[in-house]
């Protein structure tokens, strides 16, 4: 199941005015692009940012594939939302929906693509520390994000692969054949991961109480 | 030099029915040398007996001590002096390329991310893994990612360093290369493993059947014993 995890999400190697940006910049440019797109209602100002976001990804220099792989996932979401928009409301404002749901997560598409999980685990243990006072624990809080980002294209390989066994066995029509094993393999995989932390020594906390089970 | 001692240390976990099943029997053992071999078959018990070590499991009985360090309730300062790697790497490496893997094993060493970030990229070139830092783990062959969770436990200094079946995954040249790597180290090695030649290497070697350690003597003689079993 891991071995199709690479092939979505994830870092792109680059030298762009993109990667070498702060993480801190290009989190303001994406709270700005989810601004515009969602608080003018504009449709020109909407369409306007999906261009210029379309423009920064090939800027950065990130491949075309990468730019269509969140399309490809989000597609049937996009066209449900697009059609009751429609239906409701017309296609000037169907569009202005679908497109700046699709500039949002181009936006934060380029930001994960640009930015290694180590500057973004930095990124997030300062974003977190001022909520130390609280009890927070911003290096735990960024490890689990990160974490939570990793397993995404885990989870989503893991479906790929899980229908093609399901087609292997002519069990594509199979609903059970063709979730059942994702859960479970899911399941593996965040007891691996957990197990690998612990051993790690990575987001211990404190040291367990006597009668405890093993991490 | 470590002291590893076992004193009736068991596990038994409870199973759907509600019996409870003894999957390593109260054992009671010190582990001195420098290099030990763990063998057995599959599901003999050799594992559960590998993750106590680490306090990845503790015992149901008994207790399991690192340089005097109680599993129990010092798992946090064990971890510290015990490394482990697992069979399948991929289940080690989290991140998406050795170096930020490698950043992360050493975020409580260096708070200053360039500083970490130089210092991990020193240790890839230490093992020879230099080259590669930025590929992602995904791409690397069995033996490059096995070599590089070597490294990410590495990373940390550990004074004891436990492997699971290290080179159950690898073919015959990434085998030896890592068996190559594994003699160099300065650490105590105490490993489960399957590659009896690996064994071999070893000073020590217990025999594990069954949940319970049925030999436990020089490496030559534990691995003839093996074989006896299994003939």
């Amino acid at each position: 199941m891991r071995g199709h995890a690479h092939l979505i999400a994830g870092y792109v190697p680059g030298t762009s005015w993109l990667h070498r940006s702060p993480l801190w910049l290009k989190a303001v440019l994406l709270l700005i692009v989810t601004v515009l797109c969602f608080a003018t209602g504009d449709v020109y100002v909407t369409t306007a940012v999906l261009a210029a976001v379309v423009v920064l990804h090939f800027v950065a220099g990130l491949p075309p594939g990468r730019l269509w792989r969140p399309v490809r996932l989000m597609l049937v979401f996009l066209l449900l939302i697009g059609a009751y928009q429609y239906w409701q409301s017309g296609p000037l404002t169907a569009w202005r929906v679908v497109a700046g749901i699709l500039a949002a997560v181009l936006a934060s598409n380029a930001l994960t693509a640009t930015t290694t999980v180590a500057a973004l685990l930095d990124g997030l243990v300062k974003a977190v520390r001022p909520l130390r006072r609280f009890g927070a624990d911003p290096e735990r809080f960024a490890l689990t994000v990160s974490l939570m980002l990793r397993s995404i294209p885990f989870i989503i390989g893991a479906f790929d692969d899980v229908r093609d066994a399901a087609r292997a066995r002519g069990l594509e029509r199979n609903l059970r054949a063709r979730t059942l094993p994702v859960l479970i393999g899911t399941v593996a995989y965040a007891r691996a991961t957990g197990e690998a932390l612990a051993a790690r020594g990575l987001g211990d906390a404190e040291d367990r109480r006597v009668g405890g089970a093993g991490d | 030099m470590n002291h590893v001692a076992l004193c009736g240390a068991g596990v038994s976990v409870e199973t759907a029915d509600g019996n409870l099943r003894t999957i390593l029997k109260p054992t009671t053992v010190e582990l001195t040398e420098q290099r030990i071999a763990v063998i057995g078959a599959n599901g003999s018990g050799k594992s559960t007996l590998l993750r106590l070590l680490n306090s990845l499991m503790l015992p149901s009985s008994g207790t399991v001590t690192i340089n005097g360090l109680d599993t129990r309730t010092q798992g946090r300062a064990v971890r510290r002096q015990v490394g482990f790697v697992f069979t399948d790497p991929l289940s080690q490496l989290v991140m998406p390329t050795p170096l930020e893997d490698i950043e992360l094993s050493l975020r409580r060493v260096h708070k200053s991310a360039p500083e970490r970030r130089s210092a991990a990229a020193g240790v890839l070139e230490q093992y020879g893994l230099g080259a590669l830092a930025a590929n992602s783990i995904y791409e690397l062959s069995g033996g490059e990612r096995q070599l590089v969770a070597l490294a990410t436990v590495l990373a940390v200094q550990p004074r004891l360093l436990v492997l699971d079946e290290p080179s159950t995954l690898l073919d015959l040249r990434n085998s030896r290369l890592l068996r190559s790597r594994l003699a160099a180290l300065p650490q105590q090695l105490i490993m489960a493993t399957h590659d009896l030649e690996l064994a071999q290497d070893c000073t020590r070697a217990l025999v594990v059947d069954d949940g319970a350690i049925v030999f436990d003597g020089p490496a030559a003689d534990a691995v003839a014993r093996y074989r006896r079993m299994y003939s």
